[in-house]
């Protein structure tokens, strides 16, 4: 079993859910597609039991303030075989964004899925129990890790406002040696 | 700069507005039913949580976890520092095996650069991993001996474990919080004379620990707490969705380091730790065979290496990476951590700090784990339970 | 609510306190004092890093037994509550509560970088700064996490202070 016939078999079978989906060339040569959000239980139970996938990584979710919308990722791997799956799933940043639990699928999804309610504010519907895990219950509402959350005047936060900005540079920075950093760093 | 007089401001505010008690959930309880709180603060607790325990007579009926008294929200801190200044906060999310942590961290960000460590440093990394699961499983069996009353094998363990710090302190000079690999190698090379002492050392902890497994396997008593009780079966560690030595003692032969491995450990030769069973005693087995088994692995590794460079040809940003961006892209390298598997999926967006991190820690299954293992348990033995388990409390918190 | 324990004064309500006021003033303190400092029992409870150092210190290799210093569990039997960690707003109810069940004298020492400023992870919307505005600290250990011998050094300040008559603990102010 490797990455190639996982994806084969689940596009396969998913032929409208499953987009864009490409293999990371580097190891841990994860499978990575993107799942529309009204199908992520079908894709799921499908992994599941037909594939082995029996092993829930994790859940997490990262926000677009920008792009006006969340993005929901479900890392899937197995006891059986070193295939891993990753699946973004989009979820409109509207005023009650939801989508469906997989606990029915994977019993330890459970307390993945409170977390991610309770710091970004997503509801996952047909969850047993959608209370604070992590923060203190007055907390509950604040959603902590959205972009828009001000934790103390004058943070600055992943947006550095550089002139030249968002353009990954790697490769041209200047190499000026500045006399001050270079007695504290090993240099050759 | 962050204004004083504001955050003074607004701390006063908090303390005095929205610092309440946490509410505890009313159950409706009959005549025979008592609650017992194993609460924030408790002896046989390394870290603070909340375990509520519904019991009829002296059994327990239902447990439930309340966690989050070690939040710090290291998250969304690391979104507002450089890669470079989030380094030492990584150290400090589960402080038990800092090295774990920090190998997640440096071997995302590098899969993002595109840039791979040289040999010589790879090898180095190896071994620092294992000096600290060896210092973590000490430290973690030891705890668990003082919650059954065996407060001597604690000390005992304690002692082997100064000698063990020392050697990681040899080489990147702090005993517990690191920050000691970079991105593209590591921050120092092994000092002259440590090879001859890291030797002598490990030979001393091999031998300690045949010591350590006559002693658990011969008493009487401790079998009759300890065989049997707090069984996890396979399907059990599956639905719970276990890594680490908690699922080896089941019976399933699962180890990051052989399903997706990093580093040079395709090059070492090292066998996986099963039991049979899944009760205490054998979770504690698996322990101790794996210390020696690290021990084994250091020195296949001190063999192996060769004298070379510590980072690559052509680093664009030099070794100096303060104001380095990162191409765009997601990544998630896994790594084995002493109580599973750990990892972090990072998220960049072409500047100089992270956009998202994600903390993935095994310590969060440990815990998610415990409340179903303890049913129908008698009170007495919840301690020697939940202590096998081995959970680090602020890494499942973060 | 936070003044009253910052500032702790002592009232003179019953026989048993005029007797410890008097004897306060007098060179029978000084015998008190000396027998208080050296058996200081102090309160283990491992919140953060620190904790483990805490621990690491009370064992062997770096034993504090022989200045007297034993590590307790319950708060009822602990002379000295060390604040080792990050203090987060959710634990915060429980740390007061373990103060006031501590009895009297009572000494307080600050132990890492996270108790007296917030360490690194002052930027948190979670964790409490400058905890030394509600409980009276006598001994500040600076240090992320601080070695065992800079621990020792913390106690072994704090029975100076409480030689010199000048701790917070023993509450020589009357009101």
């Amino acid at each position: 079993m490797d990455g190639e016939t996982v994806l084969d078999s689940l596009k396969a079978q998913f032929p409208d859910a499953i987009t864009q989906s490409e293999i990371d060339p580097k190891p841990p040569y994860i499978v990575c597609a993107n799942v529309s959000r009204d199908r992520i239980v079908d894709v799921c139970s499908y992994l599941k039991d037909e594939l082995q996938f029996d092993r829930l990584s994790g859940i997490t979710s990262v926000d677009f303030p920008d792009a006006n919308k969340f993005e929901v990722v479900y890392l899937i791997a197995s006891y059986e075989h070193s295939v891993m799956v990753k699946l973004n799933a989009d979820v409109p940043r509207d005023d009650n964004p939801s989508i469906d639990t997989v606990t029915a699928v994977w019993w330890h999804a459970n307390w993945y899925e409170r977390e991610v309610h309770e710091m970004m504010g997503i509801y996952f519907n047909g969850h047993p129990e959608m209370t604070v895990l992590v923060l203190g219950d007055d907390m509950m509402g604040d959603w902590p890790l959205r972009k828009d959350y001000e934790m103390y005047p004058g943070r600055v936060d992943a947006k550095y406002p550089y002139e030249d900005d968002n353009v990954s540079i790697v490769g041209e920075w200047p190499l000026e040696k500045k006399p001050w950093p270079a007695k504290r760093y090993y240099l050759e | 700069m962050v204004n004083k007089h504001d955050v003074k401001r607004r701390m006063r505010q908090l303390m005095d507005e929205y610092i309440h008690e946490p509410q505890q959930p009313d159950y409706v309880l009959d005549e025979s039913e008592m609650m017992v709180h194993i609460g924030p603060q408790h002896p046989i607790q390394p870290g603070p949580f909340l375990i509520d325990l519904k019991l009829k007579g002296e059994t327990v009926e239902t447990a439930k976890l309340y966690m989050g008294y070690g939040h710090k929200g290291i998250e969304k801190i690391l979104e507002g520092l450089t890669y470079i200044q989030g380094l030492p906060v990584t150290d400090r999310i589960c402080y038990l095996s800092a090295l774990s942590n920090n190998e997640a961290y440096v071997s995302s960000v590098e899969r993002l650069l595109d840039i791979e460590p040289p040999e010589r440093s790879q090898y180095i990394r190896v071994i620092m991993q294992e000096l600290s699961r060896i210092q973590s499983h000490l430290l973690g069996i030891g705890e668990y001996a003082t919650d059954l009353g065996f407060v001597t094998m604690f000390l005992y363990m304690i002692r082997e474990r100064e000698y063990v710090l020392g050697l990681i302190e040899d080489i990147t000079g702090a005993r517990i919080t690191h920050a000691f690999p970079r991105f593209g190698g590591v921050r120092e090379d092994i000092p002259d004379g440590w090879r001859e002492k890291a030797v002598d050392v490990l030979a001393m902890v091999n031998e300690k620990c045949e010591m350590y497994k006559e002693l658990f396997s011969d008493d009487s008593v401790y079998k009759m707490r300890t065989v049997g009780i707090g069984t996890l079966t396979k399907e059990d560690v599956i639905k719970v969705g276990l890594t680490g030595p908690a699922l080896r003692a089941a019976g399933i032969d699962y180890d990051v380091r052989r399903v997706y491995p990093t580093l040079t450990y395709p090059d070492i030769d090292f066998k996986v730790q099963t039991a049979k069973n899944g009760d205490i005693f054998d979770r504690v087995m698996v322990r101790i065979a794996e210390i020696q088994e690290s021990c084994w692995i250091i020195e296949q590794a001190l063999d192996q290496m060769k004298p070379g460079p510590l980072f690559p040809e052509g680093l664009p940003f030099g070794r100096r990476t303060p104001s380095m961006r990162v191409p765009p892209g997601e990544a998630y390298v896994p790594v084995e951590d002493p109580r599973g598997e750990m990892a972090m999926y990072i998220r960049s967006d072409g500047t100089d700090k992270p956009y998202r991190v994600k903390i993935r820690g095994p310590a969060f299954s440990l815990m998610q784990g415990l409340p179903p293992m303890l049913e129908n348990v008698y009170i007495a033995d919840v301690p020697a339970i939940a202590a096998s388990m081995d959970s680090c409390n602020s890494e499942a918190d973060r | 609510m936070a003044k009253d324990i910052r500032t702790p004064m002592q009232v003179i309500t019953t026989t048993t306190s005029a007797i410890h006021e008097f004897l306060k003033r007098s060179p029978a303190q000084d015998i008190i004092n000396w027998g208080r400092k050296n058996s200081l029992w102090f309160l283990t409870q491992p919140m953060g890093c620190c904790g483990v150092e805490m621990i690491a210190t009370g064992c062997a290799h770096y034993d504090t037994d022989r200045f007297g210093i034993i590590p307790r569990c319950s708060p009822r039997q602990a002379d000295v509550m060390v604040i080792s960690g990050y203090v987060v707003r959710k634990y915060f109810p429980t740390l007061k509560r373990l103060y006031e069940q501590m009895p009297s004298p009572k000494w307080v020492i600050c132990m890492g970088n996270c108790s007296i400023s917030g360490g690194p992870f002052y930027q948190s919307y979670s964790t409490l700064q400058n905890i030394d505005e509600i409980f009276p600290v006598d001994v500040y250990i600076p240090g992320c996490p601080p070695r065992p011998e800079a621990l020792i050094q913390g106690f072994v300040e704090l029975q100076k202070k409480i030689k010199a008559k000048t701790d917070k603990g023993t509450m020589y102010g009357v009101r």
